[in-house]
């Protein structure tokens, strides 16, 4: 008996110990915690009261883990999204065709020479003054040749850089990049462009990292290095205090915020699952989603929080489609790939899989943006005729087609299973394969593969140069066609919307046409809030933080 | 017993060693390169480059391996691919509560399953076992997600007794009542499987003890119930009981990666995910060790059990 008391006690030291444990050091990654904000108030012992009703706490519902917090490397939506609440961009985008001056101004007379104003009143959180110097850092940093960034397109239209965005040989710094006062500089591009291309590109996409904080480090190290992983100086609303590991983010209000201070004192981005999002509103404990593809309510869930009382829940159309990719150097015959489209019921699955909550894509464009041809219908579904096209077209009924559905998102699944049926349907013999995404892409990028689905998430600005220009980075569908070719290369050369969208209007109509890659739907995006919550989620999703100060709940 | 465990800790070493060569062959058997997941999709050749230059994987294996291990030996597991954290400070961040969430379950488990086993045994063929081996059947079969979601939504959402999920209230205090607060709904879904299961083997074993001769004899000599249950019954039945904590005290740094998920509690589990989800080749490896050297040290603490329990088993 004297063993089993001595069990009884060990496991309740076991039991105190454990909890104990996870009570003082479990929600701190340890070496974060002198990440905290030199001079915030709330350090992380010393945390705010949470409680919602006192209006000084935001929390956010997120579904991706953000991964970046270095403003020169964001390979992920969600930590692009948490880093604009404390890096601001020289432009801010209220709406998907407006632009607004926020850390400087973008100006030109000729689409060629950009001035940049940097806000007078501007400085980051440790003191120092924003100005044109940062500007040109940030630049001329993306643009070196031993960079870690994923900003290259961004920067890729400024003189000195090669399509990639890559500072040319032999240079030292970027030419088109010229510091004329503390406050002003010139940014020249190799040609004309427009100036919402530039605008949306560099001076929104671009955030403004502070010179005196990462000068003197390696550019090749910069990435890893503590100044990227745990910022410490912010030029935006509020201050990033610490990154609980897939758990949370927490933020403070820049009092000295050049914008005006945020109403809200603390913003908690909390990361979670789907259905964690929806328990959570029902128990109350979140005020909005993140929104877009990183605050992701799934779709048949979406009544559950439209019958919350309290709640605000809008519907925006996407930027992010999904699509049959097609390995064109299989199948190079245009009758093959139209017959395809015409196999797929894509309205069933816009009906039936997203409950009618989202769209069907005539061509590669969503109706998000302002250049989708909005005479363009999509092909009907008409499996006879997609029959007859496969039989002129001499196509082997008998050699089977690898489809690769990749796993993650489940109405991309269930899509996947109707597509494949859609084409044995047409007599053809399908083998339906799934794997995870990096797995799937590997695939692609070897073109090892027949058919297979895969998502693309567009700018407003509608060059897909990389997608389906002959040697595009992610052309993983080998086409190669010189009018698409030769109609991107008029598109970027379009300097204002009014000449650049009869030419995007061409190319949606020739992509139809020859169908290298078959549109499938978008789903639509949702912006979920609490009623008394002034701000959130915006029709623009991308530039939904652009008037985060003035936040604040009724 | 200190020769047997110092022989034991000894032969450990390149028992890890092994293991750490098979992890890292594995995870890097996986099709796909995980450098897809750090660069943009449209990344030039040159910026996918530059990522893979910094998370290492511009070496051959061979070198990576080596760079694993012998900064690993200092005790550096790496960098996380994603934030670029040093792996090992999240991998201990982790460690606390998951320890707390499935030492929590295993201690009521074990609390109240084994006196249900005993009395389930005792009572054979009456209504009372018929109750408890009916209700074990349920514990086992009902998944974890269906009854954390069902309670999540009774006690959470409906009648707010507890909260949804986490550990800690986001801006309020790191007390060892809100830890406690927070147990509540996790370990009641994690405890109903392990309440079902131990009960299930001690009823069996206890049974099978009851049918020893010993036992008659304990009987025969006119000694009470209480004394033959716990001198004789309980001590004789340890040692199976002690093979079956043996196997699930490794669950205590495994984790529980559905209810971890569901109840958003930030552990190894939740963590493993994750570091699947997004190749952290480096976390990976680290909760691959992590694991292997919780499994052998209880290993060797329940050898060391049966020891103390039994004394028949000496070692030296």
């Amino acid at each position: 008996m004297s063993t089993l008391k001595k069990m009884l006690r060990y496991s309740v030291v076991l039991f105190a110990s454990s909890v104990l444990l996870a009570a003082c050091g479990g929600e701190d990654v340890p070496d974060l915690e002198d990440a905290a904000v030199e001079g915030s108030e709330t350090e992380s012992d010393d945390l705010p009261d949470a409680d919602a009703d006192d209006g000084d706490t935001l929390m956010v519902g997120l579904t991706n883990a953000p991964d970046s917090f270095n403003p020169f490397y964001r390979p992920g939506v969600a930590g692009t999204w948490v880093q604009r609440f404390f890096y601001d961009s020289l432009l801010v985008m209220p709406t998907a065709d407006s632009f607004e001056p926020a850390l400087g101004s973008l100006e030109t007379e000729d689409n060629q020479v950009f001035t940049v104003n940097v806000h007078p009143d501007a400085f980051w959180t440790d003191g120092e003054p924003v100005t044109a110097d940062d500007v040109a850092f940030t630049l001329n940093t993306i643009a070196h040749p031993d960079a870690e960034t994923t900003l290259g397109p961004n920067v890729a239209m400024i003189e000195g850089t090669n399509d990639s965005g890559i500072r040319e040989e032999g240079l030292d710094e970027l030419p088109g990049v010229e510091v004329v006062d503390e406050k002003t500089l010139t940014i020249t591009t190799k040609s004309p462009v427009d100036l919402a291309y530039i605008s949306e590109f560099l001076g929104f996409g671009v955030l403004i990292a502070p010179k005196h904080v990462f000068e003197g480090i390696e550019v090749a190290d910069i990435s890893n290095s503590d100044a990227a992983t745990k910022p410490s100086v912010f030029s935006g609303a509020y201050q990033f205090v610490e990154y609980d590991n897939d758990n949370y983010v927490h933020m403070v209000s820049n009092p000295d915020y050049y914008r005006g201070a945020p109403e809200i004192e603390n913003v908690y981005v909390r990361v979670m699952n789907g259905t964690a999002l929806i328990t959570e509103f029902q128990a109350g404990n979140l005020h909005m989603t993140a929104g877009g593809g990183i605050g992701m309510v799934p779709v048949q869930d979406i009544g559950l929080l439209e019958d919350i009382e309290g709640l605000v829940v809008e519907e925006f159309p996407s930027f992010n489609g999904q699509y049959m990719i097609i390995n064109n150097d299989t199948y190079d015959n245009a009758k093959v790939r139209q017959a395809f489209a015409h196999a797929f019921n894509r309205q069933l699955i816009v009906d039936n899989l997203l409950n009618g909550r989202g769209e069907v894509l005539a061509s590669t464009y969503t109706s998000a943006t302002p250049y989708k041809d909005p005479d363009l219908e999509p092909l009907e579904y008409n499996p006879d005729l997609a029959k007859q096209l496969l039989e002129e077209a001499g196509f082997d009924f008998d050699t089977p087609i690898e489809f690769v559905v990749p796993t993650g998102n489940a109405v991309r699944e269930q899509a996947g299973n109707l597509i494949e049926q859609w084409l044995v349907e047409i007599g053809l013999t399908v083998n339906q394969s799934n794997y995870d995404f990096p797995t799937w892409l590997a695939m692609a990028q070897d073109l090892d593969y027949d058919l297979g689905l895969m998502g693309y998430g567009h700018t407003v600005d509608p060059n897909i140069a990389t997608y389906v220009q002959t040697g595009g980075s992610s052309n993983n569908m080998a086409i190669s066609d010189p009018v698409i070719d030769d109609l991107l290369a008029q598109g970027m050369a379009g300097t204002s919307y009014d000449n650049r969208f009869p030419i995007y209007q061409d190319l949606q109509q020739h992509m139809q046409d020859e169908m290298p890659i078959v549109p499938l739907y978008s789903d639509s995006q949702f912006g979920v809030k609490v009623d008394n919550l002034n701000g959130g989620i915006k029709e623009y999703w991308a530039g939904s933080l652009h008037d985060l100060h003035e936040w604040s709940f009724e | 017993m200190k020769k047997y465990i110092a022989k034991r800790l000894l032969t450990a070493i390149p028992v890890l060693l092994m293991i750490s060569i098979a992890a890292f062959i594995m995870i890097n058997l996986a099709p796909g390169d995980p450098t897809n997941l750090y660069v943009m999709p449209d990344a030039t050749p040159e910026q996918m480059e530059a990522t893979r230059r910094a998370l290492g994987l511009d070496q051959s294996y061979p070198v990576q391996y080596m760079r694993w291990l012998t900064r690993a030996l200092r005790g550096d597991l790496g960098i996380s691919y994603s934030t670029r954290y040093p792996v090992l400070p999240i991998l201990v961040s982790r460690i606390g509560p998951t320890v707390a969430l499935m030492g929590t379950t295993l201690l009521v488990s074990y609390i109240i399953a084994i006196p249900l086993g005993i009395i389930s045994a005792r009572k054979q063929g009456t209504w009372v076992d018929t109750l408890l081996t009916g209700g074990a059947f349920i514990g086992v079969s009902i998944p974890n997600f269906f009854l954390g979601l069902g309670l999540i939504y009774i006690f959470a959402v409906q009648l707010k007794w507890f909260p949804t999920g986490g550990m800690l209230e986001l801006g309020g205090n790191a007390s060892i009542l809100s830890v406690l607060h927070h147990l509540v709904l996790p370990v009641a879904v994690l405890s109903t499987f392990y309440i079902a299961n131990m009960t299930r083997y001690v009823r069996s074993t206890m049974i099978d003890v009851y049918g020893e001769n010993y036992i008659r004899t304990a009987t025969a000599k006119g000694l009470t119930k209480q004394v033959i249950l716990t001198r004789h019954g309980i001590r004789n039945a340890l040692i199976p009981i002690i093979t079956i904590i043996g196997t699930d005290l490794p669950r205590l740094v495994g984790g529980a990666i559905v209810t971890e998920q569901i109840f958003q509690w930030p552990g190894l589990g939740r963590l493993t995910i994750l570091a699947i989800n997004q190749r952290e080749y480096p976390m990976l490896m680290a909760i691959t060790l992590l694991s292997a050297v919780v499994v052998l040290l209880v290993n060797l603490l329940v050898d060391m059990m049966y020891a103390v329990v039994d004394p028949r088993i000496k070692y030296d």
